[in-house]
């Protein structure tokens, strides 16, 4: 029993990371962009499929699946999902920034439909769903019945290291500094003579990057992954930052913890819990915008008249 | 001046988190009046205005409209009971034509549902008939110019025009009282005097409107206000005729030492 | 004012050139000529953004001849069929073109007329078929009694979508409807009592008077294939779908939605109660598309939760930022365009998804106010 719950626990963490990686982007892109990017999920999930990409482009080469093949492509995986988000902003994106907030969200939400159907036709065979290797497969045998998967260690570890960093970056560096300004006051911050489109450009890659490794991690931990992926990996992610109070890095991290929790338990208790997630995960939403309609830790915005 | 409180205003308080963006502040407005609202940029003039529409709940204190008391009704009853307002950076529909923003101003005092809309239409249509000739007959007492632009999109006004409009779009919900906000403000000179006539225009035909204008405008200031409050930090300091506030050492400190000694 | 005989020519001569083209476009195998005809298309488009006069001058002839063009538009469509050569897959593509002109038309109250965003009128839409599906299999409720029945449901669901509005908007207010699209898919999947994933079959087909709706019309030696019953059972919807959008947009309540689309705030200040009318478009949206979800239901006969993803609902959305929002009849063009648009291009089926997202991105940046932009209101000879 003692050891059964430490396995949800680590279930649910393990889950919240990955959904914490995803709902920073948001949560930080909606602080700087005002405006919410959409497909940050399916940007995300571009990730795994470079990934596959250049493990099979690795694997002609040298000789069968190495760890460091492995690692090389997740690497070059994360650096190519940050330059997407860059060249999606300069294509897109920075048209809507002075657009009234609807027209951004509809044109991301069909960005991300774009994205998504193009993976499905580059990639060979790309509509059916990819087998895609876990991370590292080894287990640390703590207690009699209570196994550690490394790989578990690996997405916590690293969730945790990623947040501490962009935290640093945030807090402590002058582009910290320079994005926090942009996110408080784009014409102030202008006049100061910061270039807001240099800001949103490192705010895209940075958050397009740690997106891309929790796309890496979802897929890894799913065992699979599709094309249609980023749009329940970014409804999750969205909704995990909207319940935290979009612009509040703390809510996004909490909001998908609350999601993930959530989540293990409808899956642990329900029968066929899993094909209830998102139901769960939703109503959740729903009830917490109705009551805090700003998220748990966002402020509502006084409008100024 | 019929001398009976329309609009009153005792301890009206707010806070946002730690900030007290107005302090206790009481006022009389008194049926055919025009009260001048002045103070330095951030006072809490908008403010004011806000509590008294509805906009923002005050923290304490109270608004009564005829005795009747306004807290915790929503904007849009607040309106229909006889407060309307415009704003000081000009909020009209832009994509809508000119006659079209009066007659929304006439919202409140039109009826037709869903219901009549969809099973009654020749009752809806009927209305809305009404409502634009009456619409089309408010424009054109407030302003000729303004009336035969009617059928443009708001959007193409010029910026006077479009103070015009707002002031008729509130009229055109038959308030009582009639807040505005910084109406010369982008305005110049010659702009301001035509504003002022249209005000002087606008009350001589209804006598029993009071007014409550803010202004930063002090030729403004001088000709229309029977009477003038003064907001500091949220508070008021101090209240009468132009001439005696005008004299006030702590008005002159706080806001007219700088602007209007050069304009008097 | 009475037509010149210009605009009478005028008026005659577009909807005859647009009937013809409509049906080339249906009948035609060939991609190229598919593609001429969308270049005719195009054309027409580029003349009217050069030269705005003609289409002012347009404009005017269909206001002075409004009687003269409803009639002959009344006309077409009920001959329609006849010209079709009894091709059974060209009246199919009508009838799904009218059921998302009609989806179009209900979203265009909370897109086009408030800015509201909704991106469930996909669930409402089968919310609809399902409980008119449901009701005629297991309790044989006719077709004619369903339809008020699931009209009545969803507009409870409207209502229901509509409650968040009340406190959330924007980003927040767009999250809580997909919420709300995906949970209604999620749950017609899961559900034993609406078929799972498999959905509900053996809707039975109407009738009226006598007449089932699955067989074919006879009149004076003419036949037609059974489904010109639908084909004119979805016209008479659509019919409704416009008399309704233009009562309401010519109504203080189109003029209330506007207003919040304007500027929500200010709308406020003009004594507009903007939460009722944010819920009020929710419910209008959800009833009409309950509508077309009925006759969906029981024209095909077989409903499944696919039939009602959030991909639908963002089709839907599509069809009113090209066609045009808040303009009735630049919504219904969007709609038959991107219905037939993607199925008379075969070979390029497979993309159709991408297609719509590339078009709505293309149009949200190149040309925001759609194919046909809102227009002014007039009030008789106010100019």
């Amino acid at each position: 029993m003692a050891a059964e719950l430490m396995q949800q626990g680590l279930n649910w963490l393990t889950l919240g990371c990955i959904y914490a990686l995803i709902a920073v982007g948001f949560s930080l892109l909606f602080g700087v962009l005002k405006v919410i990017h959409f497909s940050h999920g399916d940007v995300s999930l571009v990730a795994p499929f470079v990934a596959l990409a250049a493990l099979q482009g690795w694997s002609a080469s040298a000789s069968g699946m190495s760890a460091i093949g492995l690692l090389v492509a997740c690497a070059i995986a994360v650096v190519a999902t940050g330059i997407l988000g860059v060249v999606l902003d300069w294509l897109v994106i920075r048209r809507f920034r002075d657009a009234p907030a609807m027209m951004a969200l509809v044109a991301t939400v069909a960005l991300g439909i774009a994205l998504r159907e193009s993976v499905g036709h580059i990639f060979p065979n790309g509509h059916n769903p990819q087998p895609f290797p876990r991370l590292i497969d080894a287990n640390f045998n703590v207690t009699e019945g209570f196994n550690l998967p490394a790989f578990n260690v690996l997405v916590i570890g690293s969730s945790i290291a990623v947040v501490v960093l962009l935290f640093l970056l945030l807090q402590h560096t002058p582009l910290g500094v320079r994005i926090r300004a942009v996110s408080q006051d784009r014409e102030a911050a202008r006049l100061m003579a910061i270039s807001p489109s240099s800001v949103f450009r490192a705010t895209f890659f940075i958050t397009s990057a740690i997106g891309g490794l929790g796309g890496l991690f979802y897929a890894s931990y799913a065992g699979v992954t599709r094309f249609d992926f980023g749009i329940q990996a970014g409804l999750i992610g969205f909704s995990a930052a909207v319940v935290g109070g979009l612009g509040s890095m703390p809510g996004a991290i909490i909001g998908s913890l609350l999601i993930a929790g959530l989540d293990t338990i409808v899956q642990a208790t329900l029968p066929d819990g899993a094909s209830y997630r998102l139901v769960f995960a939703f109503l959740l939403v729903i009830l917490v915008l109705v009551f805090r309609p700003a998220g748990l830790f966002g402020s509502v915005a006084v409008e100024k008249v | 001046m019929s001398g009976h409180a329309v609009l009153r205003g005792e301890g009206l308080t707010i806070r946002f988190g730690g900030l007290v963006a107005m302090d206790g502040v009481d006022f009389v407005l008194q049926a055919g009046e025009i009260l001048g609202v002045i103070g330095p940029n951030g006072a809490g003039k908008s403010t004011l205005f806000n509590l008294i529409t509805g906009l923002y709940q005050p923290t304490a204190g109270k608004v009564f409209l005829n005795d009747r008391p306004l807290n915790g009704l929503p904007a849009h009853r607040i309106v229909q009971m006889g407060i309307s307002r415009t704003f000081q950076s000009s909020r009209l529909f832009t994509d809508l034509s000119v006659l079209d923003n009066v007659i929304i101003g006439m919202h409140c005092r039109t009826q037709s549902g869903v219901f009549d809309a969809m099973l009654r239409p020749s009752k809806a249509r009927g209305e809305l008939r009404q409502a634009a000739a009456k619409a089309g007959e408010l424009l054109r007492s407030v302003s000729a110019g303004l009336y035969d632009q009617r059928g443009r999109a708001a959007s193409e006004l010029a910026q006077a025009d479009r103070r015009r409009l707002e002031i008729a779009r509130a009229l055109a919900a038959e308030p009582k009282v009639l807040l505005l906000d910084e109406p010369s403000s982008g305005m110049d000179d010659r702009d301001t005097d035509a504003l002022i006539a249209d005000v002087r225009a606008i009350i001589a035909r209804r006598p029993e409107l009071s007014i409550m204008i803010i202004e930063h405008d002090m030729r403004l200031v001088a000709e229309l206000p029977h009477r003038v409050m003064v907001i500091e930090y949220g508070r008021k300091i101090a209240e009468g005729s132009f001439a005696d506030i005008r004299n006030m050492p702590r008005v002159q400190e706080a806001y007219l030492g700088r602007k209007a000694t050069a304009h008097a | 004012m009475r037509p010149t005989f210009s605009d009478i020519t005028i008026v005659i001569a577009l909807e005859l050139i647009g009937a013809i083209l409509l049906r080339f476009f249906l009948l035609a195998d060939d991609w190229r000529i598919v593609g001429g005809i969308l270049l005719l298309f195009c054309a027409g488009f580029a003349v009217m953004q050069f030269r705005s006069d003609w289409e002012s001058r347009i404009g005017d002839a269909f206001n002075r001849g409004t009687r003269l063009a409803v009639g002959l538009a009344i006309l077409l469509v009920l001959l329609f069929p006849l010209a079709l050569n009894g091709n059974t897959y060209a009246l199919h593509l009508l009838i799904v073109s009218q059921l998302y002109a009609v989806l179009a038309i209900a979203l265009n109250f909370q897109l086009g007329s408030a800015n509201i965003p909704n991106f469930a009128t996909g669930a409402s839409y089968g919310i609809g078929a399902y409980v008119s599906a449901l009701l005629a299999i297991h309790f044989n409720v006719n077709f004619w009694l369903a339809l008020p029945a699931a009209a009545v449901a969803a507009t409870a669901f409207g209502f229901l979508l509509g409650v968040p509005s009340m406190r959330t908007r924007e980003s927040y207010l767009a999250l809580v409807t997909i919420a709300f699209g995906v949970v209604i898919h999620q749950l017609l999947n899961n559900f034993d009592w609406t078929g799972g994933p498999n959905g509900l079959v053996g809707i039975p087909a109407p009738s009226l008077f006598g007449h089932s709706f699955a067989s074919p019309i006879v009149i004076g030696g003419i036949k037609l294939p059974s489904q010109a019953n639908f084909y004119y059972l979805s016209a008479v919807l659509v019919g409704i779908a416009i008399i309704s959008a233009q009562r309401l947009h010519g109504s203080r309540i189109g003029l209330a939605w506007n207003a919040l689309r304007a500027d929500e705030l200010a709308a406020r200040c003009q004594g507009i109660n903007v939460i009722w009318y944010k819920v009020l478009a929710f419910a209008v949206d959800a009833f009409l598309a309950a509508f077309a979800g009925t006759i969906y239901a029981f024209y095909i006969s077989f409903i499944s939760p696919d039939n009602f993803t959030f991909l639908v609902s963002v089709t839907i959305m599509t069809m009113v930022i090209v066609g045009g929002m808040d303009n009735i009849f630049g919504v219904i063009v969007g709609a038959f365009l991107l219905t037939m648009l993607p199925e008379k291009l075969r070979a390029f089926s497979d993309y159709r998804i991408l297609f719509f997202g590339i078009v709505v991105i293309l149009f949200l940046m190149i040309r925001p106010e759609g194919l046909f932009p809102q227009r002014l209101r007039r009030y008789g000879g106010s100019e």
